[in-house]
């Protein structure tokens, strides 16, 4: 009896032994291949986290909205000082607004001289955040929109104001929206009014640094920051916020997009941009082009095609 | 006819699955898109070595392989690499949990920290050596404290609230051998 029973111990280690090893391999495997071939193995990862995350939406949506009531239960503490506060900036944008229509009417009389065609292809597609990336180390979140509304890698995401990132992973039914707050987002930007182009580094701050300016000197904190179209990567002239100087002595920009609470976002369609390739052709005078005639006869056809054969 | 024993195991590794799911839907959840300058501890990977230290056959590989590559593929991590170390320091907890059952809950403590300690070691040595593009180590390192930290609170949960103990040597198969 005892014999038995050290056997099959013996048995189920030695069969314990066997799995750990297969799941060893298995899961090395898993890795070598997604470093050998990145973007099959995340093409996969898309497509899983697009079964996945959108079954969990029933939960998501409603846990984040009462999150959000709590916080705005909290600031109710502070209503008065709110409302004051809310009506001094109303003061001020009333003279905003004043100054804004006048504006627009000289822009529309502008434009209207110019003959000016705005791009009729920059429409946009909104979404829903469904999940953030869960991880500390990346700044990513999930829209409920994909491929199957037509959208591509690399497209620009705002939130109706500011900028928030762009589209990196594309699956079905979800896509993913690379944060500007990334380490790993680069995005080309100019800085206005000076018109230097310079890059906007992630490094999982809430403000990222700028970098490769060519005359810092030129650029003061509170200067605006848009988009650059450098690289085909982005349209130009999205606004991403303003310049800042960070504690660290580094020129920062403090975005306008809210990133405490991302709940919509529009993704930009972009198309890209028209290449030119080839070198000037010859000119030369436009030759009509040769017109078929229909056979008058089928006896005609006929001979035709005997001549041919002979 | 069903054993108690194969029941209660079964359960427990039900409730596994349940409490790393919740977990990973809290980390999804979008309530701060801000990146944080304070990282939270890693729930799931406390869970998996208070568990598998106490009641290793509550955990078998299969289930934690399946949960942490799950959660490799979700959390945008490099697919596979964490899961290989989590099953290699669970295993090797697995070897010591008769050895800790005798000792302070300190020992199993510090234990418990250098296997983190080395796992991030690891994780970071094997991504830089495949140069693949990593985040910075203060983060890493803040996340590692964090955790080390957060790891007391989840045993005493297991223990208090989930019944997750250390069975006296032989209460197992004494079930067994009564049935």
């Amino acid at each position: 009896m005892a014999r038995d029973r050290n056997a099959d111990i013996d048995y189920v280690a030695r069969v314990r032994r066997i799995l750990i090893a297969v799941l060893v391999v298995a899961l090395a495997g898993i890795f070598l291949v997604w470093r050998i071939d990145s973007p099959r193995v995340e093409r996969l990862r898309a497509a899983l986290i697009d079964r996945v995350v959108p079954s969990f939406d029933w939960a998501l949506v409603p846990v984040t909205k009462v999150a959000g009531m709590i916080e705005g239960f909290q600031s109710y503490a502070r209503i008065y000082e709110q409302n004051q506060e809310l009506r001094r900036e109303l003061q001020t944008m009333k003279a905003w607004k004043e100054a804004a229509v006048q504006l627009e009417q000289q822009n529309a009389k502008l434009l209207a001289q110019n003959k000016v065609r705005l791009d009729p292809k920059l429409t946009s597609v909104s979404g829903v955040v469904l999940a953030d990336s869960g991880s500390p180390f990346r700044q990513s979140v999930l829209l409920n929109v994909g491929s199957r509304d037509g959208v591509m890698d690399g497209w620009a995401t705002t939130d109706g104001l500011g900028l928030v990132g762009r589209i990196a992973g594309v699956g079905k039914t979800t896509s993913r929206v690379l944060l500007l707050t990334d380490a790993s987002s680069r995005v080309p930007v100019t800085i206005q009014p000076s018109g230097q182009k310079a890059l906007l580094v992630g490094d999982n701050t809430p403000a990222p640094p700028i970098d490769f300016i060519d005359a810092p000197e030129q650029v003061r904190p509170g200067d605006r920051v848009v988009s650059a179209g450098d690289g085909g990567v982005f349209p130009a002239g999205i606004l991403v916020g303003q310049v800042a100087l960070g504690a660290d002595r580094r020129l920062r920009v403090r975005l306008a997009a809210d990133y405490e609470r991302l709940d919509f976002l529009r993704v930009l369609r972009s198309q890209p941009a028209e290449r030119i390739n080839d070198t000037g052709a010859l000119i030369a005078p436009i030759v009509p082009p040769a017109v078929m005639l229909p056979p008058p006869e089928p006896a005609g056809t006929d001979d035709l095609a005997e001549g041919a054969d002979g | 006819m069903v054993d108690p024993v194969t029941t209660r195991r079964w359960l427990y590794r039900g409730l596994f699955l349940v409490l790393a799911t919740l977990f990973l839907f809290g980390r999804l959840l979008p309530l701060s898109t801000l990146p944080s300058a304070w990282p939270a501890p890693d729930f799931l990977l406390c869970l998996a070595f208070a568990w598998v230290l106490r009641r290793p056959d509550f955990l078998p590989v299969v289930v934690i392989a399946t949960v942490f590559l799950i959660e490799d593929m979700l959390l945008v991590r490099p697919p596979g690499l964490w899961t290989l170390i989590v099953l290699f320091a669970t295993e090797f907890l697995r070897d010591r949990a008769n050895l800790t059952r005798d000792l302070p809950f300190f020992v199993e403590w510090a234990m418990v920290a250098a296997v983190m300690l080395v796992m991030l070691l690891a994780n970071r040595l094997v991504l830089a050596i495949f140069m693949v593009p990593q985040s910075g180590f203060g983060l890493t390192l803040m996340q590692f404290v964090a955790s080390v930290a957060a790891y007391p609170i989840v045993v005493l949960v297991s223990n208090r609230v989930l019944g997750v103990r250390w069975v006296a040597p032989g209460e197992v198969e004494a079930l067994e051998h009564r049935l």
